[in-house]
């Protein structure tokens, strides 16, 4: 009787699960020069990639509202940062028939085959903010995160000067994006001798352990002058969570340069505990790829081998603009000089 | 003289069975142990302010574990508690911002982490599953919602009631003891009671000490498994409200990999993955010791890129004495 039961339920919620798929079903298309763009990032889990994808969108409706074209995106993606699986979600978009990919790769060897696979079938790819360049994608549109580090040392050295002991916080150590902005950030001290890295402290892209790490190291160099936040993790904390370092920063002998300029690291920014902020263009990731997979399949523009999407570098000097942007959904205008 | 000498023996003799048959007497000596060398090689180690920023960071660890324990002892497992942290973490969070009161967003998130603990004591007794499979899928179903529930993004500004719970001190004589830590010594005590002087808590070691002779000895088992994975959720609810609280952001990201953690602070706590034996203060003890490792890595400045390893090799060497010390005493 009850296993009788079970089955009948097990019926039911393999039916709604069925139900609730075809919910999500696309759209049909429209007849005439209609494209289909696959925008794919590392992840569907982490929050910058949402704001990429809500440019994609407004690009893609952008060109439709425009004509005679009309552009779509199907966003798609790994749950968590997963090559195997991006390699899966990428046959499956093959599979459908797209007119074009945009993927940022999860690791540039693990994805060279399904990229060429895509390229044979006819389906043009570039790839964004992480590259995969011995593949066939047309090009990369990425951001140089060496400079991006140097850029964030000639920040830290203008706000705490050419003296002082610095404490960095990467994510996951051997991640290659941290590991270049890390070598950026050490040439760019490497001409002042007065600057002294103490620590370079690791939290494996966990809120709570970069919490914990950084108040640790305050505990263990209380007379630090420098932090470099090689990513934002413990800025996604609320206020009070780290006390020592909120109060040394506060008092001013405690300098702070940090990556990303998400409207979190922003708020920080305005109470007075960061002094800047060196962000990739996260909403022109989409904006931008879907403008340039629309150029090379409808008006056949090339590009070259790498497109450097530049950075944004924020200060006090213009952090209302940022945060005008970010509260309106608005990243065309280029941001005030941050000096 | 001769009455002194036989007392002193019979001092003597009463620590060794202490030694011999307290399992967490070990894993305790490695803790100090280890301990007594970050007091002396760190100036920092033993200052009130690390001791407690080192009990608080373990304490939502501690706390799930407590109930892992209990499902452990008998005789499964529970690979769930990340994703309940984070997601138990999260309903608290959405509703706090969408301006419920502190106590029911409270209790809505120990809820939900409740239910999934009981969801998964009923699939794992009624329908046969074997608990690595139900709870590893109920960890990715938890997950999915915290994603799919926060489209990503996680929830920040919290009212200053909620924060309260995660990073309020209570001044308890000298100290300054945070909050989080109380909540963990007195889930301690509490489970510890009903681990060890309850008619259920005797039940769930004869369940996962031999389920077949628990059946014949008429203990209803499905109602024993249902109870440990719900006591389970439960637990790890009240860890990830406080971990939540105490960094003011509920991340849907939160907590990824934690049931590790968890499994691992039972198992370096002398908890038989077997079921059937070991107690709270291992659990306990076990947690502190990760954590106590971890901090000491960074106050020693030990470069970032080898603390993995180095966590990895402490905890194998701490159950390894653990294991010489069992064999010997058997």
């Amino acid at each position: 009787m009850k296993s009788k039961h079970f089955k009948m339920a097990m019926v039911m919620m393999i039916f709604a699960a069925f139900m609730i798929i075809s919910l999500f079903q696309a759209k049909p298309a429209s007849a005439g020069h209609s494209y289909v763009f696959a925008w794919i990032p590392k992840a569907l889990n982490n929050p910058v990639f949402a704001l990429g994808r809500d440019g994609a969108f407004k690009k893609a409706s952008e060109i439709t509202a425009r004509g005679p074209d009309s552009v779509d995106v199907i966003y798609t993606g790994s749950v968590a940062s997963d090559a195997a699986e991006q390699v899966r979600v990428i046959e499956d978009v093959i599979a459908k028939g797209v007119d074009g990919i945009g993927v940022s790769c999860n690791d540039p060897t693990a994805l060279i085959d399904v990229i060429n696979k895509a390229v044979n079938a006819g389906i043009p790819v570039m790839t964004w903010d992480s590259d995969s360049p011995d593949s066939k994608r047309f090009t990369y549109l990425g951001v140089d995160n060496y400079s991006g580090g140097k850029a964030a040392a000639d920040l830290l050295i203008r706000h705490m000067g050419k003296r002082g002991k610095v404490a960095l916080l990467t994510g996951v150590p051997g991640a290659l994006n941290l590991e270049e902005r890390i070598r950026g950030f050490k040439d760019g001290i490497k001409n002042y001798p007065g600057i002294k890295i103490v620590q370079i402290a690791a939290c494996y892209d966990d809120i709570n352990k970069g919490v914990q790490v950084v108040e640790e190291v305050m505990q263990a160099h209380p007379d630090l002058d420098g932090w470099f936040f090689v990513g934002l993790w413990p800025m996604f904390a609320g206020r009070g969570s780290m006390p020592l370092w909120e109060r040394a920063s506060l008092s001013g002998r405690l300098k702070n340069v940090a990556f990303d300029t998400l409207p979190v690291e922003l708020e920080w920014m305005k109470a007075g505990l960061i002094c800047g902020l060196v962000g990739q263009k996260y909403w022109g990731w989409g904006y931008d790829t879907i403008q340039m997979l629309y150029d090379y399949v409808a008006h056949g523009k090339r590009f070259p081998n790498w497109v450097n999407s530049g950075m944004d570098i924020v200060t006090i000097k213009n952090v209302d603009a940022m945060i005008k942007a970010w509260n309106t959904h608005d990243f065309t205008k280029p941001l005030p000089s941050p000096f | 003289m001769k009455d002194t000498t036989n007392e002193k023996i019979g001092i003597l003799r009463k620590v060794v069975r202490l030694f011999k048959e307290n399992q967490v007497i070990t894993i305790l000596l490695v803790l100090i142990g280890i301990s007594l060398y970050l007091g002396i090689h760190t100036k920092t180690f033993f200052t009130a302010y690390n001791v407690f920023n080192v009990l608080r960071a373990f304490s939502w660890i501690a706390i799930s574990a407590f109930g892992q324990t209990m499902v452990i002892i008998g005789g499964g497992i529970d690979l769930s508690p990340g994703s309940v942290m984070a997601l138990s973490g999260i309903i608290t969070g959405m509703l706090l911002v969408r301006g419920v009161s502190v106590v029911i967003s409270v209790f809505a998130g120990l809820a939900m982490g409740t239910f999934i603990g009981y969801l998964n004591g009923t699939m794992i007794s009624r329908s046969n599953l074997p608990p690595f499979i139900a709870t590893l899928g109920m960890m990715s179903i938890a997950r999915g919602f915290c994603y799919g529930l926060t489209n990503g993004w996680p929830i920040r500004k919290f009212p200053a009631g909620f924060l309260y719970l995660g990073q309020a001190d209570i001044h308890i004589l000298l100290w300054k003891v945070p909050l989080p830590v109380i909540f963990m010594i007195v889930l301690a005590f509490i489970s510890y009671i009903f681990l060890n002087n309850t008619k259920y808590g005797y039940h769930i070691y004869a369940v996962g000490g031999n389920e077949y002779s628990a059946s014949l000895a008429s203990i209803n088992i499905t109602k024993i498994k249902i109870l440990i994975y719900t006591l389970s959720g439960f637990f790890t609810a009240i860890g990830g409200i406080l971990m939540t609280s105490r960094l003011g952001v509920a991340a849907p990201t939160a907590a990824l990999g934690y049931e590790l953690d968890v499994i691992a602070a039972v198992a370096i706590g002398g908890i038989s993955l077997r079921g059937g034996e070991g107690n709270i203060w291992g659990a306990l003890i076990g947690a502190a010791i990760m954590q106590v490792i971890r901090n000491g890595l960074v106050l020693l400045g030990f470069p970032a890129y080898w603390q993995p390893a180095a966590i990895g090799a402490v905890i194998i060497i701490a159950v390894m004495i653990d294991q010489f010390k069992k064999v010997r005493s058997q």
